[in-house]
């Protein structure tokens, strides 16, 4: 841990690598009763070899992310000596950076405390007697009231000495207000406590305060707490009184809300809000560090570990697409065990249990691979600006070329047969089919001829306009094409168990459709990507290369989600099978290639844009895409 | 805090009765049925003596939300008042109101009063809530001045 004390020049690069060891460990040091937790709901089943377009990178429970937080916290309470409630507001206070926090603390001890709520500030006279927070203080429980002495406190606390200092956090101009009516009520009743926040006065009432002695009835603190917690997400409680920056500890914002709660306070809320806090704390960690990440799925509570793409300069080389491990919704489906039995039992919910995939670089919430997150974020904006105009222009209905019938799309596959004149055409590029079977296949090229007789500024923005629509209308229909996939599989899995139970066959025979489903959406994810990627990428051999990759892939897809479309019989059900697996085998090899190939283009640096996307080289071309 | 809220109010009440400050009034808003609405509370702040706001009583409403004093009332001149701190609508933009920033659930309504009468002659050009206002006591303090001096007149007790 020597290098915790050496100063690296990248402020945000303070783990060292050995924490970065420390983390994998802990999953491995638990006991036996948790280790059953991780190996089923945050280990990554990664492969045998990793493929050069994957990035590795492990999954952490909230558990182990609070032992790391521990660890920090401990290994503070050592160097600085200070109570661990102390150090840990030390640490939340600078960002859970250790060395700036050693460097500030040698020079101002004082300060740093102050500045951080971990201590009280003292009158000028004696600064260097600083009170930290002591655990037991605020114990004191209504048996062992000390009315007197505390509203003693509080009255001195409300006058002079501490003015200066509440002047000092705050800004606006109330500190006039000096003389305050808790003062002449707690002179009229010196024996009796009044809470100073409800006014309540009743003998029972639990005096709690802070290191500062700012009292408060306990029913107060509670309900502060709670708001703090669940309405603001705010990990720092400050003191309820004006100008006081003193901070609550963790032990007693857990007396507040669970050990010691008010009588009166909702239970369940109080639970509630206590995990939020200590949820909110993890998160407050993880968003310090810059090698991890939290898991942006709702309810998720689990963290990913990156260290390689920890920094924002690999991002033009890789695309760290990660996974938590964990899968669905957290409260939709109880627990693990009914989540696997749901799947292997084929329930339609199986699709919507999806693995918790998202990018480790910037905040786009799914696979976006195989383009590098700069260029998706270009295409997402453009895609926002633009999407008014495409939707005006592309509308839900197509008409056919050749009837001019108006036809809403209900299935996954490409191939359209219109229902009045039978002709049959392109979904995207509304061609004759026939075109594609063969390998005069070009629905995925843009002829860019057509540009170059655009003289005009007019025809120049249309053809603009036209070449944005292209990809866009490709893009836009492998999504809506993946969601009709899914929606088909759940119609065919009925047919698919009904067929189980007539027929001879097993639940494992009949499962080639679920795979040949998720494979299909998988690879349409990845062609929808390869859209934006074509439509930044400089024109050029690479660009025909990728686009031949794609051509590959988007052939191989649509001809396994036609053959997923067609009609189920007991009879044709083996040989279904059999062209359904080699299908969806081929399809995925196809997929494979195309990541492949753009990931090694990162890595190699061979990718070329037409536009300027930060991190990558100014576009050699002198016609730009706006 | 909805048990907290009354009862703080009730007690805010009983205090402003004993002993306010000069000038200052802070009642509950009567409701349509003559009843007292603890929860919005009809208040009038003086422009300082010796400032271009002196001779002004300015009105302000506070509407106390169900968690107060979790959560700060939202304190609202009516009708807006010229001032680069009131955004259009009236309302005061004032850190100790700002349950983010320096709210605290001890503050009283006196301290909020004071606090805003503070602000009055006291802008905080860091946080502008209106550009008219903004603009002209940054590029023409004499303009600004008269227009704040008319103002105090039109708002006479």
């Amino acid at each position: 841990m020597s290098s915790d004390y050496e100063f690296s020049d990248n402020e945000g690069d303070y783990y060292d690598s050995d924490e970065m060891m420390d983390f994998q460990n802990d999953d491995q040091d638990e006991d036996d009763m948790e280790m059953d937790d991780y190996n089923d709901d945050f280990k990554i089943s990664t492969g045998s070899k990793r493929k050069s377009y994957e990035v590795d990178h492990t999954s952490l429970s909230q558990t182990s992310v609070e032992k790391s937080m521990k660890d920090d916290v401990d290994h503070i309470c050592g160097i600085l000596g200070v109570e661990p409630a102390a150090a840990a507001l030390l640490l939340r206070h600078q960002g859970w950076n250790k060395e700036l926090l050693i460097e500030r603390y040698m020079d101002d001890p004082a300060k740093v405390l102050v500045d951080s709520g971990a201590a009280v500030q003292e009158p000028a006279r004696d600064s260097t007697s600083i009170r930290t927070h002591s655990v037991d203080k605020f114990a004191a429980g209504p048996s062992s009231r000390r009315a007197t002495r505390s509203s003693s406190k509080l009255l001195s606390s409300l006058t002079s000495p501490t003015r200066s200092s509440a002047q000092k956090y705050i800004s606006s101009p109330t500190a006039s207000a000096s003389k305050s009516r808790k003062d002449a009520k707690s002179s009229e009743e010196p024996e009796s406590f009044v809470c100073p926040i409800c006014f309540d006065d009743s003998l029972e009432l639990k005096q709690i305060a802070l290191d500062c002695g700012h009292s408060a009835c306990s029913g107060c603190w509670n309900a502060y707490t709670i708001s703090k917690i669940r309405d603001e997400g705010e990990h720092c409680i400050r003191c309820m009184t004006e100008g006081c920056a003193i901070v609550a500890p963790d032990d007693f914002v857990h007396n507040i809300l669970v050990s010691d709660a008010a009588p009166d306070s909702d239970t369940t809320e109080n639970l509630v809000a206590w995990t939020r806090f200590q949820e909110i704390l993890v998160r407050n960690f993880v968003s310090s560090n810059p090698k991890l990440k939290f898991c942006p799925y709702p309810g998720c509570t689990n963290t990913v570990s990156c260290p390689s793409a920890a920094s924002k300069s690999v991002l033009t080389s890789m695309v760290p697409i990660v996974s938590c491990g964990a899968k669905g919704i957290p409260g939709s489906v109880k627990d693990k065990n009914a989540a696997s039995s749901a799947s292997s039992s084929g329930s339609s919910n199986s699709f919507y249990d999806k693995e918790h995939v998202f990018c480790f670089g910037c905040p786009i919430e799914s696979d976006h691979r195989p383009v590098v997150c700069g260029v998706a974020r270009l295409w997402l904006k453009k895609c926002e600006d633009d999407s008014e105009t495409a939707n005006w222009i592309k509308s839900n209905t197509k008409e056919c070329s050749k009837c001019q019938s108006t036809i809403e799309k209900n299935g996954g596959c490409n191939h359209m047969t219109c229902k009045k004149c039978k002709y049959e055409f392109c979904w995207v590029c509304m061609g004759p089919w026939t075109e594609h079977g063969t390998a005069w296949y070009s629905c995925n090229r843009y002829d860019e001829k057509g540009g170059v007789e655009a003289r005009d500024a007019q025809s120049r923005s249309r053809a603009s306009l036209e070449r944005y629509l292209h990809y866009y209308n490709r893009w836009a229909n492998h999504e809506q094409s993946a969601k009709l996939s899914v929606e088909l599989y759940a119609k065919t899995e009925k047919k698919m168990e009904d067929m189980q139970i007539t027929s001879e066959l097993t639940w494992i025979e009949v499962q080639f459709m679920k795979k040949a489903v998720e494979e299909v959406e998988k690879c349409r994810m990845t062609l929808k990507w390869t859209y934006a990627m074509a439509y930044y990428l400089a024109r050029g051999n690479e660009k025909d290369l990728f686009e031949d990759n794609q051509r590959d892939l988007e052939k191989a897809v649509e001809d396994l989600s036609e053959l997923l479309e067609s009609p189920i019989e007991t009879e044709n059900i083996p040989m279904l099978r059999q062209k359904v697996t080699d299908k969806t085998v081929y399809v995925q090899k196809r997929n494979e290639i195309v990541l492949e190939d753009t990931a090694t283009g990162f890595q190699d640096g061979r990718w070329r844009w037409n536009v300027s996307v930060d991190g990558f080289e100014e576009p050699l071309e002198e016609v730009r895409v706006d | 805090m909805s048990g907290i809220c009354r009862p703080r109010l009730a007690e805010e009440r009983k205090q402003w009765r004993k002993d306010h400050p000069f000038g200052f009034y802070a009642k509950p808003a009567k409701s349509a049925d003559g009843s007292m609405n603890l929860m919005h509370w009809e208040v009038g702040i003086p422009g300082k003596t010796g400032t271009p706001w002196e001779g002004g009583l300015y009105k302000l409403e506070m509407i106390f939300p169900e968690d107060y004093p979790s959560k700060p009332p939202k304190c609202k001149f009516t009708p807006p008042l010229f001032h680069p701190n009131v955004y259009p609508s009236g309302t005061v933009c004032l850190s100790i109101l700002d349950e983010e920033k320096s709210w605290k659930p001890a503050i009283t309504i006196k301290q909020i009063l004071l606090g805003i009468q503070d602000l009055l002659d006291d802008p905080n050009v860091l946080d502008p809530a209106q550009s008219d206002a903004y603009t002209m006591f940054k590029n023409d303090k004499i303009a600004y001045e008269n227009k704040i001096k008319k103002q105090a007149q039109n708002n006479k007790p």
